[in-house]
């Protein structure tokens, strides 16, 4: 389980970089927020989340013409490769593909300091509690 | 005022009439059948969140009010995911609350080519929308609380020109929160957990929550009552098994993924059981504009036009998207992707709903999961290509100065001379990210028992004291969003059985 939070991690890192106007995910409480999303989602959808993330390390020689997984690329290369993954002509890569930028994208678009760095306040905290009588 | 939440020991109860599903059909129908003076208990697999307990972002709103983290799809040639929610007061808690009256034409075609209703019954289905546009403060956008989306799309639509107006929703003195799809925490919008569920607990009835039905217990061809397995929201834990006796009559609204499997699960036949499942998939256009248009501000969905509702088929809307769910619907990735939220601001969100004409199936899967097989037809696809066009002229008309229009095999953006790309567009339903959020269908409603499952009173031909009272009794699209239609049906199945 260890190497597949890494790899996400990884995965997550390449789609979510830092620029200049926004923090990357790197910079927000990632490895806490994958325990969490296995401990609370659907089971499908933490399948779905690791075979995108395998499709993503297995796949460079097919989108930057690399045979090495996709951590071992250059920051550089594997940037190249995401953008093409993320578009890739197989609709059964993509759709695994699709599934894992969004779920790193819920952590990424909803972090304060993105939403600082768009000029928007912050989310209140999701109470996560329902009526229990 | 009894509400049973989850629990380990089991329960037993007995009731005049037991209502599954506590969403726009369960909970109207349970509401009018308390009302007639029965006593009702009404059952719903998720949780009951109150608006302190609502998500603030999207990851919670999936996690905590969405059916099963939104997972549900549609499988054809490309798969679409379908949105509900699970929570007392079902999806009117995370929907926009949209109040459509049942269009004429539609009804008149269910009585010409199904033998469902008439002039009484149309007469019906609308006095029964004037008193819920009453009961639950229907308001037009107030154009204070509209944004500057909705107010771009007024703008563009205008220039192009087609029809279009502001929204009537059950809204309440809208604050144009913009927090529609996680459910309205400032109590604005007029959602069912705070509507007619509290007076059906204020006038005897019983509200189990985080009980899931597993079985309608028959006996005979007679419905006679529930049962089910309590659930624990946040693990999924089993707790203690509850059974419901009705002495009356079993109402099922369990959605429309989810009535057809649950009557088939409980051994109720009918050769058409889970077919007939029709939804209007949707899609959206983004339009990035000069100046900042920030649609997470004003109306979640505000505006709206039905004038091509007929012809070619399909409706056009507003809808405001938070920046977690843009960074996933914009196309790219890494630095790329990032640089493309820095428009974030700038962008406006609408979106087409198609008519569509394909009809597919509702079943239980083979790990008794639910299971929707729906594909596009590609007169659907063309139809999808023409609303697309027409939301591009749109925001070109209204001042955006490109538009992203998020189709696989086009570029990334587009600009007003480069609108035939869209409407020449792909006929491969793969290369569109469509959401299915209005669906129908799965136990439809038919004169002749052998082409429909219900009777036009929600009554499953063939069983005694057994009622539908969701959308799955709706037999045909209706081109406009049905919680009012849904509502009116489930309001008219429940005084039927009153009465009878």
């Amino acid at each position: 389980m260890r190497v597949i939070v890494w790899l996400a991690r990884s995965a997550m890192v390449t789609f979510y970089p830092r620029s200049e106007q926004f923090p990357g995910i790197e910079d927000m409480p990632l490895d806490e927020y994958i325990a969490r999303f296995r401990r609370e989602c659907a089971p499908i959808i933490w399948a779905g989340f690791v075979l995108g993330t395998l499709l993503f390390h297995i796949t460079p020689l097919f989108t930057v013409f690399v045979p090495l997984p996709a951590f071992w690329l250059s920051a550089e290369t594997r940037d190249r490769h995401a953008q093409r993954l993320a578009a890739h002509p197989i609709y059964y890569v993509r759709q695994p593909v699709f599934l894992l930028k969004m779920i790193a994208g819920l952590l990424w678009g909803a972090d304060p300091k993105v939403r600082a760095a768009l000029g928007l306040p912050p989310y209140p905290a999701d109470p996560g509690t329902w009526r229990k009588s | 005022m009894t509400h049973i939440a989850f629990r380990e020991e089991d329960l037993a109860l007995e009731v005049d009439y037991v209502v599954v599903g506590s969403g726009a059909g369960g909970a109207t129908a349970a509401n009018a059948l308390a009302r007639g003076g029965a006593t009702v208990a009404l059952i719903e697999a998720g949780p009951w969140r109150d608006p302190a307990d609502y998500p603030s972002s999207t990851y919670g709103a999936m996690r905590d009010v969405f059916d099963d983290w939104g997972v549900g799809i549609s499988r054809g040639r490309a798969l679409w995911p379908i949105v509900q929610a699970s929570c007392v007061g079902g999806t009117t808690v995370i929907n926009c609350a949209i109040c459509v009256r049942t269009p004429e034409d539609v009804m008149v075609g269910w009585e010409r080519d199904l033998g469902v209703g008439g002039k009484a019954f149309r007469d019906a289905i609308w006095k029964h929308q004037d008193k819920l546009e009453v009961e639950l403060c229907a308001e037009v956008v107030p154009a204070a609380a509209a944004g500057r989306s909705n107010l771009l799309a007024a703008k563009g639509a205008a220039a192009v020109p087609y029809d279009g107006h502001p929204m009537t929703r059950y809204v309440k003195g809208c604050v144009g929160s913009g927090q529609c799809l996680q459910g309205c925490k400032q109590l604005k919008k007029q959602s069912l957990n705070l509507q007619f569920i509290p007076e059906v607990m204020a006038l005897g009835g019983t509200v189990l929550s985080c009980a899931p039905a597993e079985r309608i217990l028959l006996e005979g061809r007679r419905a006679v009552g529930v049962t089910g397995r309590f659930r624990e929201p946040v693990t999924r834990r089993k707790g203690g098994r509850f059974t419901v006796r009705a002495r009356k009559g079993v109402v099922v609204a369990a959605s429309v993924t989810r009535t057809a499997p649950l009557l088939a699960a409980s051994g109720v036949k009918h050769p058409r059981m889970g077919f007939g499942f029709r939804a209007h998939p949707g899609t959206g256009v983004i339009g990035v504009y000069d100046e900042d248009v920030d649609m997470n501000v004003g109306a979640t969905q505000g505006w709206a036009s039905v004038q091509y509702r007929i012809d070619p088929g399909m409706k056009i809307e507003t809808l405001s998207i938070p920046p977690e769910m843009i960074a996933s619907r914009l196309a790219g990735a890494g630095k790329e992707l990032v640089a493309r939220m820095g428009e974030y601001r700038r962008m406006a969100m609408w979106v087409v709903a198609v008519r569509a004409e394909a009809v597919g199936r509702v079943k239980r899967g083979f790990f008794g999961e639910v299971s929707v097989e729906y594909g596009f037809a590609q007169p659907d696809i063309e139809r999808l290509r023409k609303g697309l066009a027409l939301l591009a002229r749109t925001h070109f008309a209204a001042g955006a100065r490109k538009v992203l229009p998020g189709i696989y095999g086009l570029p990334y953006e587009l600009g007003p001379d480069q609108i035939g790309l869209i409407e020449n567009g792909p006929l491969d339903p793969r290369a569109y990210i469509l959401i299915s959020s209005h669906l129908f269908g799965g136990t439809t409603m038919d004169k002749d028992p052998a082409r429909g499952v219900c009777d036009e009173y929600g009554r499953v031909h063939g069983y005694e004291r057994l009622v539908v009272a969701d959308a799955s009794v709706i037999p045909t699209t209706l081109g406009v969003n049905p919680q009012h239609t849904i509502m009116a049906l489930a309001r008219t199945f429940a005084e039927h059985l009153l009465d009878a």
